[in-house]
């Protein structure tokens, strides 16, 4: 379990290609939206979440390059979990931080706030700095738009959580830079309350990314059964092995749960294990490598859970 | 690019605009309500700018005297159009009022320096930047 299996190192590999890519260039993002971003909540909101898209691809990068390692001594099982843990770290940075702004922004429009976009000298000229900042952020629409569509089949092949997570913030990076457009648009045609509304909006988006994450990151911790990438139900090729096994060893308890991408199967009260199918009948057309481990327990020693039941 | 064009054909049609109304009131009223710090006596670089906003506006520049507090204060309701007077760019009041640069100058002193400028009230985009467009 420690090595990649060979069927996904090419995608694993393409997969880290754009996650570099995504740094390099959300870097230029976030540099160019600095900039140009002056009093606009809206355009701070923004760079907030251009900063924090950095966070998937980062952690990505890192369980990557720890997950292949072999197991040690001291973790025996290896490192294919390590997603799962920085991925609830940064699940929890962003609730907090999308809560944050999300009361900031509320509290503009509750205090009626005017934002103040002043003139800035660009090229000799002295322009309103909000064109500026509508500029930046139609520069910042485009690198998450192309990324996130590169992203999204990789994911699904890869049964990655994260990357999956990645692609789905670039989407909605890039609704945030049409939002915080709309909000300094707004305020070009004297609306002022345009700027905190569509910050409002955008740290919604913040916060459900957050809370999304928290959700997918505590169903592996909690050992839960293996989810969907694209929402809360037990992922489908989880199902059919259930039914498989079921089938095979009539009358077990089989239970499976998630490590890292792949899944880990148990079938327990079983006195007589026989001769186990190949792994081709039991994951039949889906991936098969997504099943890593398959362990039997007899009658006698699986007690602990019906104790407590 | 599309930005851009986006950008210079919104700049064409008269925007930003301001939520106050404050450019349109000027040009309709016909006369731009200035407050002057007691202390502080205009510069020709400032009075040329403001004889330019005025014109810019077709109105007649109304002076009136009285401590910086008591002008800002009337800024931040809209009772006034401008003040001058000196203020540093880190003043308590950068947050309550919007402070001009400095008339006149190319590089702005450092923000803990006191230095004439212009306080418009806040959110005022278009008038800000009317005012700020009328440097000699």
């Amino acid at each position: 379990m420690s090595l990649l299996p060979p069927e996904i190192r090419e995608d694993m590999r393409s997969a880290r290609q754009l996650e570099w890519r995504t740094l390099g260039w959300m870097t230029s993002v976030i540099l160019v939206m600095f900039l140009a971003s002056g009093s606009s909540q809206a355009m701070r909101t923004a760079l907030f979440e251009d900063v924090l898209s950095l966070v998937p691809a980062a952690t990505f990068l890192i369980a990557a390059k720890l997950e292949p390692k072999s197991p040690t001594k001291k973790y025996p099982f290896g490192f294919v979990r390590v997603n799962s843990l920085a991925f609830l770290a940064s699940a929890v940075v962003l609730t907090a931080l999308g809560g944050w702004l999300l009361v900031e922004g509320l509290m503009g429009l509750f205090k009626a706030e005017h934002p103040t976009i002043g003139p800035m000298e660009l090229f000799g000229q002295t322009v309103w700095q909000g064109w500026v900042m509508v500029a930046a952020l139609t520069y910042s629409v485009i690198p998450p738009l192309i990324l996130g569509h590169l992203k999204l089949p990789i994911a699904r092949k890869l049964q990655d959580k994260v990357l999956h997570t990645d692609a789905l913030m670039q989407k909605a990076d890039w609704q945030t830079g049409l939002a915080g457009i709309c909000g300094i648009v707004g305020v070009a045609l004297g609306w002022w309350w345009a700027d905190a509304l569509a910050a409002a909006v955008i740290s919604l988006s913040i916060l459900y990314d957050g809370i999304r994450n928290i959700r997918t990151a505590a169903a592996e911790l909690l050992d839960g059964a293996p989810r969907a990438l694209d929402s809360a139900d037990i992922a489908p090729d989880a199902q059919q092995l259930q039914a498989r096994l079921e089938a095979r060893w009539p009358g077990a308890k089989v239970r499976l749960r998630e490590s890292g991408r792949y899944i880990l199967a148990s079938v327990e009260e079983v006195d007589e294990i026989g001769e186990p199918p190949a792994l081709h009948d039991l994951m039949q057309d889906d991936a098969p490598w997504r099943l890593a481990q398959l362990s039997f327990s007899p009658e006698s020693s699986s007690r602990r859970g019906e104790d407590k039941a | 690019m599309m930005a851009i064009a986006t950008a210079a054909l919104l700049g064409g049609c008269n925007l930003p605009r301001d939520p106050g109304r404050t450019a349109d009131t000027v040009r309709a009223r016909g006369e731009m309500r200035v407050g002057f710090v007691a202390e502080d006596l205009p510069d020709r670089a400032a009075e040329q700018q403001l004889a330019s906003a005025a014109k810019a506006h077709g109105a007649q520049v109304r002076r009136l005297t009285g401590p910086s507090e008591t002008l800002l204060r009337a800024i931040e309701e809209g009772e006034l159009d401008l003040v001058y007077g000196r203020f540093p760019a880190d003043s308590p009041w950068a947050e309550h009022v919007y402070l001009s640069r400095v008339p006149g100058r190319l590089a702005e002193p450092p923000t803990d320096v006191s230095a004439p400028r212009f306080a418009i009230r806040n959110g005022e985009n278009g008038w800000i930047m009317a005012v700020e467009r009328a440097r000699p």
